[in-house]
């Protein structure tokens, strides 16, 4: 510990709480709980001109932010991520912060007001840097479209890591007719989403890319409640988003996703046609009987309606009818009720469109007002 | 030194050396030449053999027998390589003996000095022959009871080799015992008697037909006290096919499988078979690594098992493996159907020990047959031991549920300690009842009736699972792929891998890979999906472990008595779905003992 802390430099700044929060709150998300590098569970703090930069690594995806702050001596430290973002949500509202490094010392003193801290410190240029290597493609997609692309295929992505590279986003430039698209696909093995976009400007050459779970999980949080563009810049073994504040990087999972396309549907001449929350909503009540953890519904077509209905040997059997517009041989299909009220949250209009074959084979859900949207999920067998 | 020196030339081996290598197949310890001494002691008829040993049995070991001897001129004969008196049917076939080679006596008149010294009834003194290295001296008279007394000393004297592995002289010692334990297992109706450097390691009379005719006081001997009290009758019968024995309850269960005694047509055999069948048995009541106690003897047609696959004749070929596996699993399964309630007593005689700290371990007094008996018969369930809830497939039926206020077997609750447990009174004692425990038994079987019930639901694969496999792996897996596809997973060839199409959605997304291979195993090994069903009764483990009722919930009287009765009526209740005792039973006298009232 002497040894590292010779080797700090000082560092003295004042940052208001709320403009440290802002950040800091994003920022500490990114540290893993539990870590057996002792640097990683820290947030490196670098005064620079007149911003305070804060950054975090999990060594697979870095965040960085930066907010004004009054900087009296520039320099860098590390301190712990959690117990200073604790320290910093508990001062009261409009505190000042002040942030005190001297040379040599192994300790950051933090007060407010009347309250003071000493935090044990590690070096800042330990910090583990990921490297902001040339990115081969950059675009700018719009923040709703980002928005889009996220919400309506994250609730599939596997958390099953042997097949880790379904652990992830699969984003890619792609051709729908003769609009060129970037396109967002996420499979389970159970199900599957897929959404797209008009292609940005810049961003035919790039590669196709899965992007993980937990970068996808942090670019929601941080363009949540901002509108604009990010900037997106993007290699085959790396992606950063660019926002006004925080520039995120992130490694890609080194992984071949399945050829998606050969598992949806083209020629399913079932179709229904139903009213989306009725349909949504009689299968969550109906799903109430599945007492088993893999809640099976069954789904009977008729011309005219469709029948929802679940049977458990201990808690009963629960039928809803609700209204469809099918016309084809009545047809049967089980699938998981989960499956099913996953997708249909992600279903904006009106009405959705469900499209089968048989009872075994992989059934097609389009939201018809919504035409870069389709869902495929494979049915449960009794 | 090693040295480049061309090519050997072939040679034809001294037969005396050639001998000495063989011996080396069947006599590969001291132990090894008393299981073939005391083998052809039972073959010769006798009633009693003793065998004394010395120096872990290299020094000296001596079995005498009082079977029908051998007569004078036929024992040179007798120490030559493949005779015998034994084998009548030159195909192989039949094989009435347990000796049938010809091989044992030559084979350690090879490796050490032998003295064989027999009577027959119709020669008035007995015979000596002696032979050292393989070469015999002519017989000589010399005095001897009727029946056979072989001498070896000095074992391995001219095989250094063999000598230097052997293990210390107290655990060579070990294994004769084992051995000799093993064969009183087997022959019930010969007393045997173990002396090991001059004291006696024990002895075990001749017994009778009692207990199936297994034969209780050397139950007692090598499977423990507790075994006798604490295991159920197995008796099953088919196609010529016999099996007797005793099983252990779950709770009785050790670490270790050395407590598995299998015998084959009265021959002590380690068969893969029957260890698989009693791991399929057992599955669903112990934990993993837990092993079950158990004595089967199973007897069949002499046409129908090949014992010679094995130089020591350890291991055993049936012709229907399949059938024999089939008659074994389900006879055990149905016994532990059938006793599935009962915990070990010994648990309850720990528990007690632990009360008396004072008073030096007087062990209660060893239990008789007759309170065997009657232990049996208050831990039967309710409606007697073929009660109508009693179904070969482990599904639990809903049983009579007995009147309220009418005692079962696990009596009246009286109270309620710390939360978590039920204190009840019975005819015979007080059970006490680790309620979390139980319910979860409860619940976890109503849980597995209802997944035999309504079947296993099954969720196609959008993108199928391709998984490598080695050929036999995915050759038993396809062959058992209709019973695979009952317990919810669909597999089919797919090159020389082999695809999932659907799999258990049970199992949510569970990784198939290693299940697959797990099963591969296990179908191998047991014939049965074992790690699926481990799969799907976890999961529905985990459900009964949550939607039973916790320590820390305070019982009305209602409740509690309540859910003794459920227990009476739920298979398997003795244990929870971890394989810990649900409830102890401490008798009327233990507590009283503890008053210093008897």
């Amino acid at each position: 510990m002497q040894r590292n802390a010779n080797r700090t430099k000082p560092m003295k700044l004042v940052i208001e709480r709320a403009a440290l929060l802002k950040s800091l709150s994003h920022v500490q998300n990114v540290v893993e709980r539990r870590n057996t590098i002792p640097i990683l569970a820290n947030v490196k703090l670098d005064a620079q001109g007149e911003r305070l930069g804060l950054t975090a690594t999990d060594m697979e995806l870095s965040l960085a932010a930066s907010e004004p702050a009054r900087v009296a001596e520039p320099g860098m430290t590390t301190v712990s991520a959690h117990t200073f973002f604790d320290i910093a949500r508990k001062l009261p509202d409009g505190s000042e912060i002040a942030l005190e490094q001297a040379e040599g010392s192994g300790e950051v003193t933090l007060q407010a007001g009347r309250s003071v801290f000493t935090l044990p410190s590690l070096p800042g240029d330990e910090f583990p840097a990921m490297a902001f290597e040339d990115l081969d493609v950059r675009f700018r997609v719009p923040v709703e479209d980002l928005k889009r692309l996220i919400d309506k295929t994250r609730f599939a992505i596997s958390t099953e890591e042997t097949r880790y590279y379904l652990n992830g986003i699969y984003l890619h430039a792609a051709k729908a007719g003769a609009t060129s698209t970037l396109r967002a696909v996420a499979t389970d093995g159970h199900r599957l989403a897929r959404v797209e976009v008009d292609l940005p400007e810049g961003a035919k050459d790039m590669p196709a890319v899965i992007v993980p779970r937990k970068t996808v999980a942090e670019i929601r949080k941080l363009i949540e409640g901002i509108e604009g563009e990010v900037q997106i810049a993007v290699s085959p073994s790396r992606i950063q988003f660019m926002l006004e504040r925080a520039i995120l990087v992130s490694r890609l999972i080194d992984g071949t996703f399945p050829d998606y396309e050969r598992v949806i549907p083209t020629g399913n001449d079932k179709a229904a046609v139903l009213e989306a929350k009725p349909f949504a909503d009689a299968v969550d009540r109906v799903a109430t009987i599945s007492t088993e953890r893999a809640r099976a519904v069954k789904l009977r077509f008729e011309p005219g309606r469709a029948t929802v209905s679940a049977v458990s040997t201990e808690a009963g059997r629960a039928v809803e009818e609700i209204d469809a517009d099918y016309a084809g041989e009545p047809l049967e299909i089980g699938f998981n009720a989960r499956y099913i009220l996953d997708m249909m949250a992600e279903i904006d209009g009106g009405q959705v469109r469900v499209e089968m074959a048989n009872a075994a084979a992989p059934t097609l859900v389009r939201d018809p007002g919504d035409a870069g949207t389709a869902y495929v999920l494979m049915p449960m067998r009794v | 030194m090693i040295e480049a020196a061309g090519r050997a030339t072939i040679r034809r081996l001294p037969e005396a050396l050639a001998n000495r290598i063989a011996a080396g197949e069947v006599v590969e310890r001291p132990a090894a030449a008393v299981k073939e001494l005391v083998e052809n002691a039972i073959d010769a008829g006798a009633s009693r053999i003793e065998v004394r040993i010395e120096g872990g049995g290299v020094d000296l070991i001596q079995v005498e027998d009082d079977g029908g001897g051998i007569p004078g001129d036929e024992l040179a004969v007798a120490v030559e390589r493949h005779a015998t008196s034994k084998l009548k049917d030159e195909r192989l076939v039949v094989i009435e003996t347990l000796g049938f080679r010809g091989e044992a006596l030559p084979a350690i008149a090879a490796v050490g000095r032998l003295a064989l010294t027999s009577r027959t009834p119709s020669c008035p003194h007995a015979l000596c022959l002696a032979v050292e290295g393989g070469r015999p001296a002519p017989p000589r008279p010399a005095p001897g009871a009727l029946g056979t007394r072989v001498e070896v000393r000095d074992l391995f004297f001219n095989v250094p080799a063999r000598r230097k592995f052997l293990k210390s002289t107290r655990r060579e010692g070990e294994l004769v015992v084992d051995v000799l334990k093993r064969l009183a297992l087997a022959w019930p109706g010969v007393a045997f008697r173990l002396e090991v450097d001059g004291r006696e390691a024990f002895r075990v009379p001749a017994e009778s037909e009692a207990l199936l005719g297994l034969g209780p006081e050397r139950l007692r001997l090598v499977m423990g006290r507790d075994f006798l009290e604490n295991a159920a009758e197995v008796e099953a019968e088919r196609d010529g096919v016999r099996l007797v024995g005793l099983a252990g309850l779950p709770t009785l269960s050790r670490n270790h499988g050395r407590l598995q005694h299998l015998i084959v047509n009265r021959r002590p055999v380690e068969d893969r078979l029957l260890r698989a069948a009693l791991r399929v048995a057992y599955a669903d009541l112990l934990f993993h690594d837990r092993q079950p106690l158990a004595v089967l003897r199973l007897d069949l047609p002499f046409d129908a098992v090949d014992v010679n696959v094995h130089p020591a004749k350890a291991e055993v070929r049936f012709k229907d493996a399949g059938a024999v596996r089939g008659l074994v699993v389900g006879a055990l399964k149905s016994t532990l159907a059938r006793h599935g309630h009962r915990v070990a007593t010994s648990v309850g005689g720990a528990a007690l020990a632990r009360m008396r700290p004072n008073v030096s371990a007087h062990a209660s007094a060893p239990v008789g047959l007759a309170e065997a008996d009657a232990a049996f018969a208050f831990q039967a369930p309710v409606g007697g031991d073929e009660g109508p809830w009693v179904r070969l497939d482990g599904a639990a039926v809903p049983g009579p549920v007995p009147v309220p206020g009418v005692e079962g077997p696990l009596g009246t609750a009286r109270a309620q300690l710390f939360d978590a447990y039920v204190v009840s009174e019975t005819g015979r004692g007080l059970v006490l009842v680790d309620m979390h425990a139980a319910h979860e038994r409860i619940v976890y079987e109503g849980l597995k009736a209802e997944l035999e019930a309504g079947g296993v639901r099954r969720q196609a694969l959008l993108i199928p699972d391709v998984v490598e496999l080695e050929p036999p792996e995915r050759a038993v897996l396809l062959d058992h792929a209709g019973e695979l596809r009952r317990l919810g997973l669909v597999v089919e060839p797919f090159g020389d891998a082999v695809v999932v199409r659907e799999a258990p959605a049970l199992l949510g997304q569970a990784p198939l890979a290693p299940l697959l291979r797990d099963l591969a195993e296990d179908l191998a090994e047991t014939g049965e999906a074992l790690a699926l069903e481990r799969g799907l009764f976890a999961a529905l483990s985990r459900m009964a472990c949550h939607g039973s009722i916790r320590s820390g919930r305070r019982l009305t009287l209602g409740e509690m008595d309540a859910l003794l009765r459920r227990m009476e009526t739920t298979l398997y209740s003795g244990q929870c779905n971890h394989g810990r005792p649900t409830h102890v039973a401490l008798d009327r006298a233990d507590i009283e003992r503890l008053f210093d009232r008897r």
